[in-house]
C-alpha cells in the first residue's frame, strides 16, 4: 500500500465490510421480526375466551316503554309503573330466573341515598317472585370497596334475602373477558359475567344521583358496576365508558328511582341535606329514554350529558323519550 | 505506519465493545422491566381484576398496621370501633369513593384513613370517619369549601367547620374530615361531635397555616361560610387557578365575587385578559357601565353579568350575577379593599 492509498479502503476490504454489515443488519431485522408482536400488549386471553352478555331485553310495544309515576311510597310507585307497562307478567315468565342489578356502589346507610333503596329493590323482589313466579331471583352487584360491608350497610342485602333473593356476592371466578363490538374502551376487560351468564332476564334499579365527573348518575351508569379490573381508568373518559355500558348491557328494564334525588355532592353523597324530595319514579325497557327524563330531576337537560348523546347514536335508545309516549300517572 | 494502524484498529475496537456492551446491558434492562409490568395501569390487562379482593384487603390491612394504627382510638364512649382503619392511596381512592375521587386527587389528595364506630347496645348506630390528608391547608380548604352544603350550621369553636343533621365536616390543618352518621340522632350527632374533639386534640398538625387570602375578601354583606377555592379550573376556565370566590348579599341580590393573586401584576393581567378572552369565545358580549374604573371590563353573559378586572397582582371580578348594578357595587368594594391591601403590604 503506497502514501496515496494510506487510510483508504480497497475494493476487497469494501466488499467484506459491506458484507459483514449486511448481514449484521439482516440477523438483526430477522431477529424483530420474530419477536414482533402485531397485536399488542394484551391480557393473555385468547378470542375465544371472550364472553359476550346476552340480550336481555323484550320486544318493543307501542305505547308501553315508559312509565312515570308520581308518590312518595316506593313500594307503591314502583308497582304503579310495572303495572302501566303491562305488569311484571310481561317481564318476567313463569319458572324464569331473573337478576336485579341495583346500585351498590357504597357501605352507607339507605338514608344518604347514595345506593338503590332496599325497600324498592326488596319489592321488585317480590313481584319477580310473586306475580312473574320466576324460579329464582339473584341481587348483585360489584362495588370494588368490601361488597360484603356495602350490601350490609346499605340495607340492600337484608332486604333482598328477605324477600326472597339470593344475593351474589362478586368474587374473581365471576369475571369474564368481554369486548364490545366497536367499542373503543371496552376491549378484553373483566366484567361481572357468571352472575347472568344463564339467567332469563335483567333488571337494573338506580337511584338519580349527581355525580362528580359525569354529571349525574343514573339507570346507564349503574352498568359501571358490571365492570372488573382497574375501572377508575375510565373515569378518564367517562361519557364514552357509560355509552358503551349502555351499547353493551340489554337489560329487560330498568327502573330508575327519584323519589329522593341527590342533588349535589354525587356520587357518594354524605349529608341528607344533598338530597331533595322528587317523589317520581320511572320503569322504562329504554334506559337512554329513562335517563333523559330523570336528568331532569337533577335540573340538567339531556344536551348537558354526553354519553346520553352517544348512547343514542350506539342505538343504546333514545334520548327523545316523548317518542316513546310515556305513560304519567301518582300512586297512594 | 502499521503499527498506527494497528493502534487505530485496537481503539475502534474497543470502542465497539464498549457500544455492544451498553446495547446488551439496554437489551437486559428493557427485559427485566417488561417481565415486570403492570399492564393493568394502563387499561389492557386484567394484572389488577385478578387480584383478589382478599388480597387487595389484606395490602390495606398491611398499610393499616405498619402506617396508621391510631383512627380506632378515637372511638368515642358508647361505640366501638369496626373493624380495622381502611387506607387508601391516590390510585386505590375510587375503591372508596368512586366518581368522587377525581375531586380530591385533582387537589393534591395523598392518603385517605377511614373508620367505623358502631354503638355498642344499637349497632344501627354507627358513624364513619373520613380523614383526607390533602397534603396543605389550601388543598383542604379547597376540598372542603367546593362540597360544602348550603344547609349547613357552623360548629364553634372550629373556623372551617358546619354540621348537617347527620353529619360535621370540618378542616383539622392539612387534613379535611368527614364524620358522616347513618341516622339524624342527637345522641349520635353528641359522639360525632367528641370524635371531632378527639381529633383535635390528638392528630397533630402545622398550626402555621393561615390562608391569607381569605382577608381579602370585604367582611360587610360576606355570606357567612361561602367563600370556596378553586385550585384550578374555576368557572369552567381552566387558566383561572388558585381562585376565591365569596358570595355578598346586597340589596336582595346575591352576587359572587372572586379574587387569585398571582406573583405579579403581569402575570395578573395576563390571566385577566385570558379569561375576558374564553367569556367572549364562549358567547359574552361588552357591556356598558357607568364605572370609569371598570369600563370594558363588564360583559352580558346569556343575561348575567360578569366582571374581570385586575388590581396590582390581584386578578379579582364578578361572576354571573343577576343585578348589574349590584354587580358593579360589589366590583367597586372589592377594588378599594385590595388596594387597601396592596398599600399595607
Amino acid at each position: 500500500m503506497n502514501k496515496q492509498n494510506e487510510g483508504k479502503l480497497d475494493r476487497r476490504q469494501f466488499i467484506q465490510r459491506a458484507g459483514k454489515a449486511g448481514i449484521s443488519l439482516a440477523a438483526a431485522g430477522t431477529v424483530a421480526y420474530l419477536l414482533y408482536d402485531s397485536k399488542g400488549p394484551g391480557s393473555g386471553i385468547g378470542a375465544e375466551e371472550l364472553v359476550t352478555l346476552p340480550d336481555f331485553s323484550i320486544p318493543y310495544q307501542a305505547g308501553q316503554a315508559m312509565s312515570i309515576v308520581k308518590g312518595s311510597n316506593r313500594r307503591e310507585t314502583v308497582t304503579k309503573a310495572i303495572e302501566l307497562l303491562g305488569g311484571i307478567e310481561r317481564f318476567v315468565k313463569p319458572g324464569e330466573t331473573v337478576a336485579i342489578k341495583p346500585n351498590v356502589a357504597f357501605a352507607s346507610p339507605p338514608m344518604l341515598g347514595a345506593t338503590a333503596n332496599p325497600e324498592l329493590v326488596s319489592e321488585v323482589v317480590r313481584l319477580c317472585y310473586k306475580r312473574g313466579r320466576a324460579k329464582k331471583v339473584y341481587v348483585t352487584d360489584n362495588p370494588i370497596n368490601d361488597p360484603a360491608s356495602c350490601f350490609m350497610l346499605s340495607g340492600i342485602g337484608k332486604a333482598a334475602s328477605e324477600a326472597g333473593a339470593e344475593v351474589v356476592i362478586p368474587r374473581d371466578s365471576l369475571f369474564k373477558h368481554t369486548t364490545l363490538a366497536g367499542g373503543r374502551l371496552i376491549k378484553n376487560w373483566p366484567i361481572f359475567y357468571e352472575p347472568l351468564k344463564n339467567i332469563d332476564k335483567l333488571i337494573g334499579i338506580a337511584p338519580v344521583k349527581d355525580h362528580h365527573r359525569a354529571g349525574a348518575s343514573m339507570s346507564m351508569k349503574n352498568w359501571y358496576g358490571l365492570l372488573g379490573g382497574r375501572r377508575n381508568i375510565f373515569h378518564q373518559d367517562i361519557n364514552t365508558i357509560i355509552a358503551e355500558l349502555a351499547m353493551m348491557v340489554r337489560p329487560t328494564l330498568v327502573i330508575l328511582d327519584g323519589t329522593e334525588v341527590m342533588m349535589t355532592n354525587g356520587p357518594t353523597g354524605g349529608s341528607v341535606s344533598d338530597l331533595r324530595r322528587a317523589n317520581t319514579l320511572i320503569a322504562s325497557c329504554d334506559m337512554v329514554a329513562a335517563d333523559s327524563y330523570g336528568c331532569g330531576l337533577l335540573g340538567l337537560k339531556p344536551k348537558d350529558l354526553p354519553y346520553l348523546a352517544k348512547a343514542e347514536k350506539g342505538r343504546a335508545g333514545t334520548t327523545d323519550y316523548h317518542r316513546l309516549k310515556p305513560i304519567f300517572d301518582t300512586a297512594g | 505506519m502499521a503499527s498506527a494502524g494497528r493502534r487505530a484498529k485496537g481503539f475502534e475496537s474497543a470502542i465497539s465493545v464498549c457500544l455492544l456492551a451498553i446495547l446488551f446491558l439496554i437489551a437486559v434492562g428493557i427485559f427485566i422491566k417488561q417481565s415486570d409490568s403492570d399492564m393493568s395501569r394502563f387499561g389492557i390487562g386484567p394484572a389488577a381484576a385478578e387480584l383478589s379482593l382478599q388480597e387487595l384487603e389484606i395490602n390495606q390491612l398491611q398499610i393499616n398496621e405498619e402506617e396508621k394504627p391510631a383512627l380506632s382510638s378515637l372511638v368515642p364512649a358508647g361505640f366501638e370501633a369496626l373493624l380495622k382503619t381502611e387506607v387508601y392511596k391516590p390510585e386505590t381512592l375510587y375503591e372508596k369513593i368512586n366518581g368522587k375521587a377525581p375531586l380530591y386527587i385533582e387537589s393534591g389528595f395523598e392518603e385517605l384513613s377511614t373508620q367505623r364506630f358502631a354503638k355498642t347496645d344499637d349497632q344501627g348506630l354507627w358513624m364513619e370517619l373520613f380523614v383526607y390528608d390533602m397534603g396543605n391547608v389550601k388543598n383542604a380548604f379547597s376540598v372542603y369549601s367546593i362540597q360544602r352544603r348550603a344547609e349547613g350550621k357552623a360548629f364553634s369553636p372550629m373556623r372551617f367547620a358546619y354540621k348537617t343533621s347527620n353529619a360535621l365536616y370540618f378542616v383539622h390543618g392539612k387534613y379535611y374530615i368527614e364524620l358522616v352518621g347513618s341516622a339524624e340522632s342527637d345522641e349520635l350527632f353528641r359522639a360525632v361531635a367528641e370524635v371531632a374533639r378527639k381529633i383535635r386534640a390528638n392528630l397533630a398538625i402545622d398550626y402555621d397555616t393561615e390562608i391569607a387570602e381569605l382577608q381579602f375578601f370585604p367582611q360587610e354583606n360576606l355570606v357567612s361560610g361561602s367563600i370556596k377555592l378553586y385550585l384550578a379550573n374555576a368557572f369552567g376556565f381552566r387558566g383561572l387557578t388558585n381562585t376565591f370566590s365569596a358570595r355578598y348579599r346586597i340589596a336582595d341580590e346575591t352576587v359572587t365575587a372572586f379574587l387569585s393573586k398571582q406573583a405579579n401584576s403581569n402575570d395578573a393581567k395576563k390571566m385577566a385578559e385570558s379569561y375576558h378572552s374564553f367569556l367572549i369565545t364562549n358567547g359574552a358580549v361588552k357591556k356598558k357601565t357607568s364605572q370609569k374604573s371598570i369600563e370594558g371590563k363588564v360583559m352580558d353573559f346569556y343575561g348575567t353579568t360578569e366582571i374581570v378586572f385586575t388590581v396590582g397582582r390581584f386578578v379579582a371580578g364578578v361572576h354571573e350575577a343577576e343585578n348589574q348594578q349590584a354587580a358593579e357595587k360589589i366590583a367597586e368594594i372589592l377594588t378599594n379593599k385590595l388596594n387597601s391591601v396592596l398599600s399595607n403590604e
